[in-house]
């Protein structure tokens, strides 16, 4: 009578699955018997007891033998027996070496996770797609601007009339969006602030196919003027109104106006590295007629996106074309404006590709030179094991299978030092990620997941391969009759060669590494250095932007600046004040001058200056010098004040000073007066030339956004509190935006330079250590080994100088060669940085020479200790202990 | 040799776990016994299906005359080997 199996069937399938027919029918019953046997006396243990004999049958099935003739000698193991046999003698026997284990987990740890991270950044910002749907299709649209008029730009804003014409007449995308950041004071809750918002045109969350979490897109009748509606992003909607799940309809007050929202946008469209999904808040565009026939101003982002297998090429080429029929038709305004279409993906990463790509090469050169320092490790081990392994040998273990042992040694320990590296990786990542927010896009979307987990699992096994496999060739090749016999040939003299040559793989890959690291720590220098023209130490910069409702007239906001530039002139420790609408490297307008007396050019060959709105105390305040004429008096009206390069450029050697001029763009009824010439300065980056800049001023000014700058003979930061003070006493709402040391904002042009430079003189450092940690392990070996030799030498009359030169040319002779061949890959190397330094070459001659003799020294000073300690060695002790 | 002709894996690998205290998985009994078959010094022959085992049929194995003689010296051999050590290792 047949009975039902008591085993469970997920167990049968897998038996099934896996053992052989022959053999299915006793290795299942057996276990099944006894399963129910044991059931009887506890239902747990019998299933526990299951599992693991159905997991060990899993692992390694009975063979499936031929019928063959009793006096053929079976095959022998399969590999993974002999694998997972190996994998149980490495448990063991690292075990037992606890402090050499945990020197190697963390020195691979270290190395490991230090890729494990970069390759996290690198997967967040370049490899994952952007979040939208069928992002490729995604791109910007850009004017190519005229190259006289702005020489060296590619890209330039649109203006409204060009859009709805590119919009109207191009045929190769689905759609095209028009957007622009707008300033507006936010009210409502504790205190006024400014706040950035988006203004998009009709279509353009629809465009980027993002859904809000709640409520709706804008519909396309709502882009229209006066439309108080708004939707906010899931921060925002967490934080102003406390993720109320009622908030649609609720408004969000801006310049005192209620906006309604009538949507929320879920977290993940929030990225950061895009303007218009960067912002808390989305208003429509609300173009009246009259700004939707704007062409010469060029101020709008435009996005758009590809029909469904048109090229970027095509597009282009459309465009292209779309832009010479409008220069023909409205020559004044568009002659020289070209179109241009960066993919979006390409626009967000092309600044730090280079770089983040440099930061893994040279993390991985830190786990090159970790492997090699791991690898001298192992190797010791292998020869004060090979009596062990000689013994393996001489019962029959061939070459392959003692290589495979100490190979699958090495591979455990990369193994685990792979996973305590992505564990070191994991809890650096929040601190890590807020330290580069600011210089690379999309680091909120860094994460440990699946492909990062696979890169650090198949870094892992490199490793394991690269630090093993040299120790675990030489182990096998171990001479049996030698290793076994006393007084046999000692570890010291044994593979030699072998570690000298990992030696100088150390050495010249660190150099490398400090090749790197010096010529980025010297650009870094070269660029505090630079003459900005102005003197940005003790000057206070405080940002204020007036609200429409409130500031509708000049009148009004010239009387807040003046109020506001008297009280803080008048503070204790304040030397002077004045106001600009940008300050230096904040950007700013950029415009057509034309000189009264000389013809208006076409757009294409008009020169354009920086022009920058004033008041009188500011060039006084930055110190930037009058060089001919005299600076702004309060009395002074439509005046400009004009740099040495914008006379140049719109006078050439005629002195400016008491001619006119007008800003076509802003007024061509104007006319502003030349009293003055200062000199040039740089706002534009401190590796870029400087500008040619117009400083205007008139009596009556309609700003609204304006910066005051005050020179302070106290700590800047110190007048903080006072000077917010002073502007709530003109205007108790009024909001300020940004208070902070001019020098801060000329640190943040070189925020960049100075991450990269910091980051590579880390891995330098890591390198060095790792370096000569090698060199010392190595040579106290060789010491040891060599001791009854130094005995002898001393006592034959050897003197101290003469131990020690023995030494430390043993350390210093693979420092050499390592050198040599680390200077030469350096050079090879520099063509990748070069487009990264200022002021330096990547393959200066001082900085390598300087590295050389560093890495030199500290090989020295490696090979001192061990020869010193050799030096030391009493020679009838060292002769007696043999 | 104890188990006579009941000896089949399961029991093997039972009797083994009772004298040595060794909980060997049963995949390994039945290797080392084919290894042992393929050198000639076991023989073995499947049995009926019992309903303890699901209905399926279990594979005896029995010592040839070469396999007794391999024990034969075998035990000697170790016999040989650990004369002198009860005392040493506290054998009982």
């Amino acid at each position: 009578m047949k009975a039902a199996p008591e085993l469970p069937r997920l167990a049968t399938w897998l038996l099934g699955r896996r053992l052989p027919d022959a053999w299915r029918d006793f290795v299942a019953g057996d276990l099944d018997e006894e399963f129910r046997t044991r059931r009887v006396a506890s239902r747990l243990g019998a299933h526990a007891w299951l599992w693991s004999q159905v997991v060990r049958c899993l692992i390694a099935p009975p063979p499936v033998s031929s019928a063959a003739p009793a006096d053929v000698r079976p095959r022998g193991d399969s590999m993974i027996r002999t694998i997972l046999a190996d994998v149980r003698y490495a448990v063991r026997a690292l075990a037992h070496a606890p402090a050499f284990s945990l020197a190697v987990i963390a020195v691979l740890a270290l190395g490991i996770g230090a890729n494990a991270a970069t390759f996290s950044l690198i997967n967040a910002v370049l490899l994952k797609p952007l979040p939208f749907d069928e992002p490729d299709r995604l791109v910007r649209l850009y004017h190519i601007p005229p190259q006289v008029t702005f020489p060296g730009m590619k890209t330039f804003a649109l203006s409204p009339a060009n859009f709805y014409d590119w919009q109207a007449r191009a045929t190769t995308f689905d759609r095209m969006a028009i957007y622009q950041a707008r300033q507006f004071t936010l009210t409502g809750r504790d205190r006024a602030q400014t706040i950035i918002a988006m203004g998009v045109g009709a279509g353009t969350f629809d465009l980027v196919r993002a859904r809000p979490a709640l409520g709706r897109w804008f519909r396309d009748d709502e882009d229209a003027p006066g439309t108080r509606v708004a939707i906010i992003s899931d921060r925002f909607w967490r934080t102003y109104f406390g993720g109320a799940p009622d908030v649609l309809g609720k408004p969000v007050m801006l310049d005192d106006d209620a906006y309604a929202v009538v949507g929320v946008m879920p977290p993940a469209f929030s990225i950061q590295a895009w303007g218009l999904s960067s912002r808390d808040i989305w208003v429509p565009l609300g173009y009246t007629p009259e700004d939707r026939l704007v062409r010469g101003n060029h101020n709008a982002q435009v996005v758009a996106r590809l029909k469904p297998g048109v090229s970027v090429e095509t597009a282009q080429a459309e465009l292209e074309g779309i832009a010479r029929q409008l220069e023909v038709e409205y020559p004044a305004d568009n002659e020289g404006w070209g179109a241009t279409i960066i993919p979006l993906y390409e626009l967000i990463v092309q600044d730090v590709r280079t770089s983040l790509i440099t930061l893994l090469a040279a993390v991985s050169l830190v786990l090159l030179i970790a492997c090699a320092n791991v690898g001298n490790l192992l190797f010791s081990r292998a020869l004060a094991r090979r009596k062990e392994i000689a013994i393996r040998s001489a019962l029959g273990a061939g070459r392959r299978r003692v290589f495979q042992q100490l190979l699958v040694e090495a591979l455990m320990l990369s193994c685990v030092g792979g996973a305590v590296g992505l564990l070191l990786a994991h809890l650096t990542l929040g601190a890590t990620s807020a330290l580069i927010a600011n210089q690379i896009p999309r680091v909120d979307e860094i994460a440990l997941d699946g492909r990062v987990l696979g890169f650090a699992f198949v870094v892992s096994l490199v490793a394991g391969v690269l630090a093993g496999t040299m120790p675990a060739i030489r182990a096998g090749r171990t001479d049996l009759t030698d290793a076994l016999k006393e007084g046999g040939r000692s570890d010291a003299s044994v593979g030699l060669r072998t570690r000298r040559i990992l030696i100088v793989c150390e050495v010249a890959l660190s150099l490398v590494l400090l090749m790197g690291a010096g010529v980025l720590a010297r650009s870094l220098l070269a660029l505090r250095g630079v003459d900005v023209g102005f003197d940005p130490d003790h000057v206070l910069t405080v940002r204020t932007a007036l609200p429409a409702s409130r500031y509708s007239t000049a009148a009004r906001s010239t009387a807040f600046y003046d109020g506001v530039l008297a009280r803080v002139r008048a503070l204790p420790g304040v030397q002077s004040a004045g106001a600009v609408d940008d300050l230096p490297f904040e950007g700013g307008s950029v415009q057509y001058m034309v000189v009264d007396g000389k013809p208006e050019l076409s757009t294409r060959e008009q020169p354009t200056v920086q022009v920058r709105k004033i008041t009188p105390g500011y060039l006084e305040t930055m110190r930037i010098p009058v060089v001919r004429g005299r600076d702004l008096a309060a009395t002074d009206n439509d005046v400009v004040i004009v740099s040495e390069s914008a006379a140049r450029l719109l006078w050439g050697e005629v002195d400016p000073i008491g001619h006119t001029a007008t800003l076509p763009l802003q007024s061509r009824e104007r006319t502003l007066t030349v009293i003055g010439v200062v000199r040039d300065i740089r706002d534009d980056g401190l590796a870029e030339d400087v500008g040619a800049h117009v400083y205007e001023y008139s009596r009556e000014r309609d700003w609204r956004g304006m910066a005051i700058a005050l020179r302070t003979s106290v700590p800047p930061a110190t007048l903080t509190t006072a000077v917010e003070r002073a502007i709530h006493e003109i205007d108790p709402n009024q909001p300020v935006e940004r208070i902070q040391p001019m020098t801060a904002l000329v640190d943040q042009t070189i925020v960049s330079q100075r991450f990269s430079a910091m980051l590579l003189s880390l891995f330098a450092a890591v390198a060095l250590l790792l370096a000569s940690v090698g060199i010392y392990s190595v040579l106290s070996n060789v010491v040891r080994g060599r001791r009854r030799e130094i005995g002898i030498r001393t006592a034959l009359g050897a003197r101290t100088t003469d131990v020690l030169r023995l030494v430390v040319i043993e350390g210093m002779a693979p420092t050499i060669v390592g050198i040599a061949i680390g200077g030469v890959a350096a050079i090879a190397c520099a063509r990748v940085l070069e487009t990264m330094v200022f002021g330096v070459s990547a393959s200066d001659p001082l900085t390598l020479a300087a590295v050389a003799a560093v890495l030199a020294m500290v090989s020295l000073l490696a090979s001192l200790l061990p020869a010193l300690r050799a030096a030391r060695l009493d020679p009838l002790q060292t002769l007696r202990g043999d | 040799m104890r188990l006579d002709d009941q000896a089949y894996g399961a029991a093997i690998r039972q009797e083994i776990h009772a004298r040595s205290r060794r909980n060997v998985s049963i995949n390994a009994v039945y290797t080392t016994l084919d290894r042992l078959e393929q050198k000639g010094l076991l023989r073995s022959w499947v049995g009926d299906p019992t309903p303890e085992r699901g209905g399926r049929r279990r594979k005896f194995y029995a010592l040839k005359p070469a396999g007794i003689a391999a024990l034969r010296q075998a035990y000697r051999a170790f016999t040989g080997m650990a004369d002198g050590f009860e005392d040493r290792l506290g054998a009982k």
